[in-house]
């Protein structure tokens, strides 16, 4: 049985010349470390109120990014939050990836009519407007962090579930393929074993830039104040400092540039994996 | 969804184009139907789905208790009845326009929205004017100046325009627009006492109140376009006919702009089509920064107040609108491209 091999090492020289995509994945790689330890930093709840409210960055050299109208460390919030934000980024991907890599494999795997009905299925999560739909699932089903995580991986689905479905369609009559066939293997493990790993490079490629739809997504919500109440993501923190634009807009400014930042670097990664995967298509 | 390229056909002229174009809009129409229907079983789902009845959730708005009207509702909703009758009579309602009663605003849901739709396509026309003008002019300069400095600056631009979002580009403009230099106003989409819209005095301060909600909704598209109208036209440069025009003797400027450009258009134009929705969803986060009084703060307010029938509504017409979009971008990629046979 045939695999294609990855020819890894020319991969990795050929990210690691992308310049914006190896700054991105550092930074990416920071934000990720300060989710993973954000309790080993700020031990104390980032919610409590710890110095005087309003407090500008640099004001006080114990509240680097200043204090909110509460009077609770910015910084402190940052930190925690980059916990919240990433997690929901990454389950809504997971939900997306799962449900378009499934939906993508059988249709062309099996093409025909089930191939039909599956792209019809995808065209028609297309059709509903994105926010608007993950919108009305949340406020009819409630906004807890689970809600908001399926409902983002609902309307995330498509691309991937195309990209999939190309791949198994380019791949489902390769020899390796009518080797397992004529072996008299199942549906399903070829699917699985044979197939699925071949088409998955491109795939993770996409899922690297849903994760980054699925930020902006969440922090979208959030800022409407349909969130999940328990969780401190930086889409809620521009929404909580949204009333005192006038005195101290720093409050807003701040999650918002930590949004910002990691959706940058998240699409820079994703282009620099991209351009790795397909060399040609480079000098687009 | 548009664009399938079939091998080319010699191109159709006159009366045989208007003849392909008028079958193409009935396969068009015919193909909505199913489309439309998943719409609104997806909806009557979520309905099924909400805790709570459908009728607990019509009321929940304003505590209807009133037992004569539970009653009547219950009848005229055919609770009573099973499941598939009720999509039935659902599907059959919308059919006739009847979205159901908004409590909230004391009149028909489909009136409700209709008062708030102005503004809204306003504000989506605009961003979309804005997005395709910036886009289209910022991918033509970078490729004509491909890594140089500007095709740099243009991606570099274009890069933060995408990463950031909206609504806090949207708050960032006001802080330094409004609040700093006072030159734009804050919110909402005219000032309260002034001129009224009908005269010249009204439409000048619609527009002043315009410019900060399109920037922010319209310059994250705008980045995308770029982006795509850079690539599109370095790829058309390319193809032969570039060369046979070029060595007819014709300057580089007049290739670009009569050869090169019509037809790096067709990415963007697919893409227009393809994102009227989210335009749409974009436009609730911004209409809800500037207080922008349209279907999205209709919308904005419907679902903090838990007004159900008024949040369905705005799904299944959006849906709607965005597939009148593809079929209109079908049609004008038809008449960009009379080559294209689209299935």
């Amino acid at each position: 049985m045939q695999r294609f091999e990855f020819p890894r090492f020319e991969f990795v020289g050929r990210f690691a010349r992308n310049r914006g995509a190896l700054v991105g994945a550092c930074l990416i790689l920071v934000v990720a470390l300060m989710a993973v330890f954000a309790s080993v930093f700020f031990p104390t709840d980032p919610l409590r109120i710890v110095g005087l409210p309003e407090l500008w960055p640099g004001e006080d050299p114990e509240f680097p990014l200043g204090t909110d109208s509460l009077g609770r460390d910015i910084l402190s919030m940052i930190v925690h939050g980059a916990r919240a934000t990433l997690l929901i980024g990454l389950f809504a991907s997971a939900v997306a990836t799962i449900i378009g890599v499934g939906v993508g494999a059988i249709a062309g795997y099996f093409g025909g009519w089930v191939d039909e009905i599956s792209m019809r299925v995808a065209e028609l999560f297309q059709t509903i407007p994105n926010l608007i739909f993950v919108l009305t699932i949340v406020v009819i089903l409630g906004s807890t962090l689970t809600n908001i995580v399926i409902a983002i991986g609902i309307v995330s689905w498509t691309p991937i579930a195309r990209m999939t479905r190309a791949e198994f369609l380019s791949l489902r009559d390769r020899e390796f393929v009518q080797a397992c066939r004529s072996m008299g293997m199942s549906d399903l493990r070829i699917i699985v074993s044979e197939i699925l790993p071949n088409a998955l490079p491109p795939v993770i490629v996409l899922s690297s830039l849903v994760v980054a739809g699925a930020i902006l997504f969440e922090s979208a919500v959030s800022f409407l104040g349909l969130g999940d109440p328990n969780v401190a993501s930086w889409g809620r923190l521009v929404g909580d400092g949204r009333q005192l634009i006038r005195s101290s807009w720093y409050i807003c400014a701040i999650p918002g540039i930590a949004i910002m930042i990691t959706v940058l670097c998240l699409n820079l990664v994703g282009d620099g994996l991209n351009d790795a995967l397909n060399p040609k298509l480079r000098d687009r | 969804m548009a664009g399938e390229l079939v091998s080319p056909t010699p191109a159709l002229r006159g009366s045989a184009r208007r003849t392909a174009a008028l079958r193409l809009l009935r396969r068009r129409l015919i193909q909505a139907v199913p489309l439309m229907l998943g719409v609104v079983i997806i909806n009557f789902c979520l309905i099924q789905m909400a805790p709570g009845s459908f009728l607990e959730l019509m009321t929940a708005e304003n505590q209807v208790s009133d037992p004569a009207t539970v009653a009547l509702l219950r009848k005229t909703y055919g609770l009573d009845d099973p499941v598939w009758m009720q999509l039935l009579k659902y599907i059959w309602a919308l059919l006739h326009f009847d979205f159901g009663f908004s409590y909230r605003q004391n009149m028909p849901v489909i009136q409700a929205i209709w008062i708030h739709l102005p503004a809204t396509v306003l504000l989506m026309v605009s961003s979309i004017a804005l997005a395709v003008s910036i886009g289209v002019a910022a991918g033509v300069v970078a490729s004509m100046k491909v890594r140089t400095f500007w095709d740099s600056l243009v991606s570099i631009a274009a890069m933060f325009f995408y990463a950031a979002p909206s609504f806090w580009l949207g708050i960032m403009m006001i802080v330094l627009f409004s609040v700093k230099l006072g030159w734009l106003p804050v919110g909402g989409m005219m000032k309260i006492g002034g001129a009224s819209s009908g005269t010249w005095a009204g439409v000048l301060d619609i527009l002043r109140h315009l410019i900060l909600p399109t920037l922010a909704l319209g310059l994250f598209y705008a980045a995308i376009y770029t982006r795509v109208m850079r690539s599109s036209m370095l790829e058309v440069a390319q193809l032969d006919f570039v060369r046979t025009a070029r060595a007819k003797g014709l300057s580089r400027n007049k290739v670009t702009i009569h050869h090169v450009l019509r037809n790096a258009l067709l990415p963007v134009v697919t893409i227009l089509g393809v994102q009227m929705g989210t335009v749409l969803a974009g436009s609730v986060v911004i209409e809800s920064v500037f207080s922008w009084p349209g279907v999205g703060s209709l919308l904005f307010d419907s679902v903090s107040s838990r007004n159900y029938p008024v949040v369905l509504s705005i799904m299944v017409l959006g849906s709607l609108v965005v597939i009148a979009a593809n079929i209109a971008v079908d049609l004008i990629y038809m008449w960009l491209d009379p080559r294209i046979e689209i299935r």
